[in-house]
């Protein structure tokens, strides 16, 4: 059975990717069968942490969208489509409806409402799929959306889906994007276990709360582990208790993550006195699953 | 380096009267709260500032001001309500709906799963017998606050909903309102490049980016610079942190070459780890100083 692992945090920049990175590497040490999806779709670097890539394995581009294409010669300028659409991405035009890409979620309701057969639903590109194995040997999934593009949700869905297919068992572990919108909802959903990297301060913890609120609609299992837990000791020590999660790690603040990163190598990889705290916590995460 | 700086924000300040600015970067954390807020209170201390939060997964720019909030009005969106009663179970909805939110049991009932519902309204639509009827959810929040010269304008995603950019995008649409009312227009936004950080570039007089030496920082700089240049907006990178030990400042340079340096020092870590401005906690740290320098600058020109 493949057992997947989430990694998010309701704020940016508190660390999922080092935990991610190093997380997916402990795995392919200790147990081999590992996969790693990059679920930040619209900053997507986790392969950069875990070594950079050393051979691409494949890509495709990703038809995330349907776009309705109006046929101007059927249509009758009756505006059923534009006072129709719940989004806002149409408006009466001189020849008919005018669409805005960026607006439409491309769920054709237009297409069916249209009297004239005026509007057909064209897959459209908005991003791309590719897998790679990293320096260090793991494979690793990676999204790409589109510049400004808004359908990360479905793209986050098609990267777990073809990282599970690449194994029989073992597990696949999410880096995902920041925040608790689309995107993060399908990272977390149907995952076994969600990690949720969080940081002694007020912006994080309040971040944490609010992707835990989420957490707990999906019915996620949540833990978490504290980066630079040494920049405010006190407010460390409350975090389980704020939260209402296990603690399966506390990570203090230093210069060898920061250095590991500009080597883009994963922690683990290195020889910092901070292995043992990551390898701990990760123990406990598999414990935890087993 | 300061000079180019100096010479884009004089273009800007006599072509702008009511300046709107974006501050964005795409790798989360890199301080791009810090540098709106800070900038925001700075600023109002001399010139009428309206600080917008479009970060809605998680808005922080008030709690950094230490201003409180009030709740302005919801945001909704369409949801469709069944009418059981008036259902005949037929099943046209369920084969309509695009992402399978409808499914009907044969003989009875009709299930609506509200979370992958994406509120297109077909179903509603298709009925024939008129049992699906408009009805609305709440998906954030717009809320209000405001000390001396600095209003507040922020969006919150209500947690569990999926619609961050309808939310991110009608606090857009309710910032930009008020802009002519201000000489400063701030927006904080999201980390990344989707769909409401570009909307925020779309409307923008200049870009604020904010980076740091780190290797992941510049890689996602380089994809937001993109999307700034899809636009043709004028941008300013700051490189916050600068000075971090291990930084990979070859690359910073590589990229941005001209960038506004922000150092790295303690004030700006405790600062945050109390919720604060450093600005407004250590006015007189070397971070505090460059962004009051950077105040002066967008100020006087």
């Amino acid at each position: 059975m493949i057992k997947e692992i989430a990694v998010a945090s309701g704020k940016g920049g508190t660390g999922k990717t080092f935990i991610s990175s190093n997380l997916a590497y402990y795995i392919y040490r200790e147990l081999g069968e590992v996969v790693a999806v990059d679920a930040d779709v619209e900053a997507p670097d986790l392969i950069l942490a875990l070594g950079g890539e050393k051979s691409r394995i494949s890509a495709r581009d990703y038809y995330g969208a349907y776009r309705p294409i109006v046929d101007y010669s059927r249509c009758s300028r009756c505006w059923k489509c534009v006072d129709f659409c719940k989004f806002g991405a149409m408006s009466r035009g001189k020849e008919g409806p005018v669409i805005d890409y960026s607006r439409c979620e491309g769920l054709g309701a237009c297409a069916v409402v249209c009297p004239s057969q005026a509007i057909s639903l064209k897959e459209a590109k908005t991003g791309v799929i590719y897998v790679a194995e990293s320096a260090f040997g793991i494979k690793v999934v990676t999204g790409d959306l589109e510049l400004g593009g808004g359908t990360s949700g479905r793209l986050v869905y098609e990267l777990k889906k073809l990282a599970r297919s690449f194994i029989n068992s073992g597990y696949v572990i999410v880096d995902s994007a920041p925040g608790i919108g689309c995107p993060v909802i399908s990272s977390i959903s149907g995952a076994d276990l969600l990690v949720v990297v969080v940081e002694p301060t007020p912006q994080s913890i309040k971040g944490s709360r609010r992707l835990l609120e989420v957490a707990d609609s999906l019915g996620v299992e949540s833990v978490c582990i504290i980066n630079k837990h040494d920049i405010n000791e006190n407010l460390s020590a409350k975090i389980g208790d704020l939260l209402g999660i296990e603690v399966v790690g506390k990570i203090p603040y230093s210069r060898d993550v920061v250095e590991s990163y500009s080597m883009m190598t994963p922690l683990l990889a290195t020889e910092s006195p901070l292995k043992p705290l990551l390898e701990n916590s990760f123990s406990k995460i598999l414990g935890i699953l087993t | 380096m300061l000079f180019k700086l100096v010479r884009l924000l004089r273009e800007l300040r006599e072509t702008v009267k009511h300046m709107i600015v974006a501050v964005a970067g795409g790798k989360g954390g890199t301080g791009k709260t810090t540098v709106a807020a800070s900038l925001a209170f700075l600023l109002s201390r001399r010139a009428k500032v309206l600080l917008g939060d479009i970060d809605v997964d998680n808005p922080c720019s008030y709690t950094l001001l230490g201003i409180e909030l009030k709740l302005f009005r919801e945001i909704y969106a369409y949801r469709p309500v069944v009418d059981e009663s008036a259902c005949k179970l037929c099943g046209l909805c369920a084969n309509y709906c695009p992402v399978h939110a409808l499914v009907v049991i044969p003989g009875k009932k009709l299930i609506f799963v509200e979370t992958l519902c994406e509120g297109c309204g077909l179903c509603e639509a298709v009925c024939p017998h008129q049992a699906i009827r408009e009805g609305k959810t709440t998906i954030g929040y717009l809320k209000t606050g405001s000390i001396k010269n600095l209003d507040l304008i922020v969006g919150e995603l209500k947690p569990g909903s999926r619609k961050y950019h309808e939310v991110a995008e009608e606090t857009m649409r309710e910032i930009l309102k008020k802009t002519d009312d201000y000489d400063f227009t701030l927006i904080d936004c999201p980390p990344g490049t989707g769909f409401s950080v570009a909307e925020a570039i779309k409307h923008s007089d200049l870009v604020v980016a904010v980076t740091e030496p780190s290797r992941l920082g510049i890689y996602d700089l380089v994809k937001f610079k993109k999307l700034v240049e899809l636009y043709g907006k004028k941008l300013i990178v700051v490189a916050n942190k600068y000075g971090l030990p291990g930084g990979t400042y070859k690359e910073l340079e590589k990229i941005a070459p001209d960038s506004y340096k922000i150092p790295y020092d303690d004030s700006l870590v405790k600062a945050y780890i109390r919720g604060k401005t450093v600005v407004e906690a250590y006015p007189d740290s070397p971070s505090a100083k460059a962004l009051e320098k950077l105040s002066q600058l967008l100020l006087k020109l």
